[in-house]
């Protein structure tokens, strides 16, 4: 039997979802808001970086490949959410070095 | 240990998964369409600069001549225009949150609009005025077709911002600079045998009209008739796209958002009445000229204040070369803002300088403006669409480059400073009457030029040979 992927698990593999635009990974970047694994079925909330983000559908659709590919998960879920919306203060250390964010 | 997700933990998102229905690119259209018009914009281009390099004295004489009004149509109609209406199809239903109203009739619009547009460059080079009338007509077609397709674009947008506005407006400008263009071919036509047709048959009543249209322009000077015409043009529909268009893919771009929307909106309001009393002033050629030209210098100097403080916010602070462009683009407005207060003092006395100077304003409104936020923009957009096409699918499976990856950077570079380099050295020469350093100026254009074709060379290869590369293991 499959040990329950921890969140840490799916975080990482989101990782090698990479927003073209700014090269960053959407988890580093602070696009993904929650991630979840239950029964096989991977449930993922995430943003982005402005509404009517022309990146909308492939960073959606390759966040939902990339849950496809973690062992066990049969289905996976992407939640588009607006609220609350992204800011740059949501970004990891390594996103920001990436950006090369300033405040 | 779990890892920390970055948002703050005290916030609930509120889950309401997006239906894939409401998704903006689900409705985009398909890359084709933008595409077709962007190569269509770019041979015009080169086909413009390499005449101005055979031909420099079009540039280097006063600009009334039919080489000189030919070849303003090819770079406004055939570049400028024709690359703003693909862009507009892909970047309308981006800027709009919503989807393009009609493929079909964009299409439509693209035969209308190039050969419309093909054959009034050729009828004006050879100065057939009523052939430059049909073919303008079929042009007008396309203009309406464009027309219609963004306005019930805007009309499905959920929100009514800056960058609608803005886009209603120019489209409001575009029809008007259709209208004025096409009566003033009707007034340099030659009427001699329309009594022979009745006014109630639907030629005659054609015929006519066109006739009274005609004399009723020909009471206007042509030059203040064919210098209104451009600014309905070049303000009207493109500068106002810019501007609007940028309070959108600015911010996107580099990771910031509007500062002030009142000054935005003003920016827009401005431009709009500094033009319509530009208009009139021109055509009639009054001593109102240099209030309504400070009334859109201030709308510039509003827009500039608004994207200074749009860069000041940014959060990603390296600028890449396609915002750069755009910027310095933005920067010649300053020179053109100048020399068009210059030119609509009313006691300027036209002398041979005063006449290159108004070359110079065109010019440098044209190339240095317009055409190098266009390539800026084209840097921005074309990888987006060659990316989304090839690598879009495979995202989250496989290894994809970035945007980044599909140009070279060092060709973005020497394209900037050599078209930099070639509007200063012709603008010199335009105002010297120098034949030499015009065609020197044009070649450094060309160069630059060169540099965006090698560049939209490498984005294609990736259509004929993807780099896609297998997922990095995990760590864990």
């Amino acid at each position: 039997m499959n040990t329950p992927l921890t969140q840490t698990e799916i975080l990482e593999t989101l990782r090698q979802v990479i927003d073209p635009e700014v090269g960053c990974n959407i988890v580093d970047l602070g696009l993904v808001y929650s991630a979840s694994c239950q029964d096989g079925k991977a449930v993922v909330t995430m943003t982005l970086t402005t509404q009517g983000c022309p990146m909308h559908e492939s960073l959606c659709g390759g966040a939902q490949n990339a849950l496809l590919t973690l062992p066990g998960v049969t289905e996976a879920e992407v939640q588009l959410v607006w609220e609350p919306p992204w800011n740059p203060s949501m970004m990891t250390e390594d996103g920001r070095a990436i950006v090369g964010t300033q405040y | 240990m779990e890892a920390s997700l970055p948002i703050f933990a005290g916030v609930k998102p509120k889950t309401e998964a997006v239906p894939s229905a409401a998704r903006p690119t689900a409705h985009a259209p398909s890359l084709t369409l933008p595409l077709r018009f962007m190569a269509t914009g770019l041979i015009a281009l080169s086909c413009g600069i390499a005449w101005l390099v055979a031909q420099p004295m079009i540039l280097a004489t006063y600009h009334y001549t039919p080489q000189a009004v030919a070849a303003t149509h090819l770079f406004v109609l055939g570049w400028i225009a024709t690359v703003i209406m693909g862009a507009m199809y892909q970047l309308a239903p981006v800027a709009l949150e919503t989807r393009l109203y009609s493929e079909r009739l964009a299409r439509w619009q693209f035969v209308f609009h190039v050969v419309g547009f093909a054959g009034m460059v050729w009828m004006f080079r050879v100065w057939n005025m009523p052939q430059v009338g049909h073919f303008a007509c079929l042009l007008g077609v396309g203009f309406a077709l464009f027309a219609y397709n963004i306005a019930r674009t805007l009309w499905l947008a959920p929100k009514k911002t800056v960058a609608a506005w803005s886009m209603a407006a120019a489209l409001f400008w575009i029809c008007f600079t259709g209208v004025a263009g096409l009566s003033i071919a009707a007034g340099k036509c030659v009427y001699d045998d329309v009594d022979k047709f009745p006014v109630t048959s639907a030629v005659g009543a054609l015929l006519h009209g066109l006739r009274a249209v005609g004399h009723f322009v020909s009471r206007f000077a042509p030059m203040g008739a064919m210098h209104a015409h451009a600014h309905l043009g070049l303000v009207g529909f493109i500068l106002m796209l810019m501007v609007g268009i940028s309070y959108k893919l600015i911010p996107m771009f580099i990771l910031s958002e509007i500062q002030n929307a009142r000054r935005a909106a003003w920016s827009i309001a401005l431009l709009n009445i500094g033009l319509a009393g530009a208009f009139l002033s021109i055509l009639l050629q009054n001593r109102w000229k240099p209030i309504f030209a400070v009334v859109i210098v201030s709308a510039l100097i509003l827009y500039g204040c608004e994207l200074a403080a749009i860069l000041r916010a940014r959060k990603r602070r390296a600028l890449d070369w396609g915002v750069r462009y755009f910027l310095a683009a933005i920067l010649w407005l300053v020179a053109v803002s100048i020399i068009g207060l210059v030119l609509s003092w009313p006691g300027l006395r036209w002398t041979d300088f005063t006449g290159q100077l108004e070359n110079v304003y065109g010019f440098i409104a044209v190339m240095g403006v317009v055409s190098f936020a266009i390539i800026g923009m084209l840097y921005k957009i074309a990888p987006f669409l060659v990316w989304f096409g090839v690598y879009s699918p495979h995202i989250g499976r496989a290894r994809v480059p970035a945007l980044a990856d599909l140009y070279s950077p060092r060709l973005q570079a020497i394209g900037f400073w050599s078209f930099q380099a070639g509007i200063v050295a012709a603008s010199a020469a335009i105002l010297c009457q120098n034949e030499i350093g015009v065609r020197t100026g044009c070649g450094a254009l060309a160069v630059s030029v060169g540099t965006l074709a090698a560049n939209l060379g490498k984005m294609t290869c990736h259509y004929f040979r993807p780099r896609i590369l297998p997922l990095q293991k995990s760590t864990l």
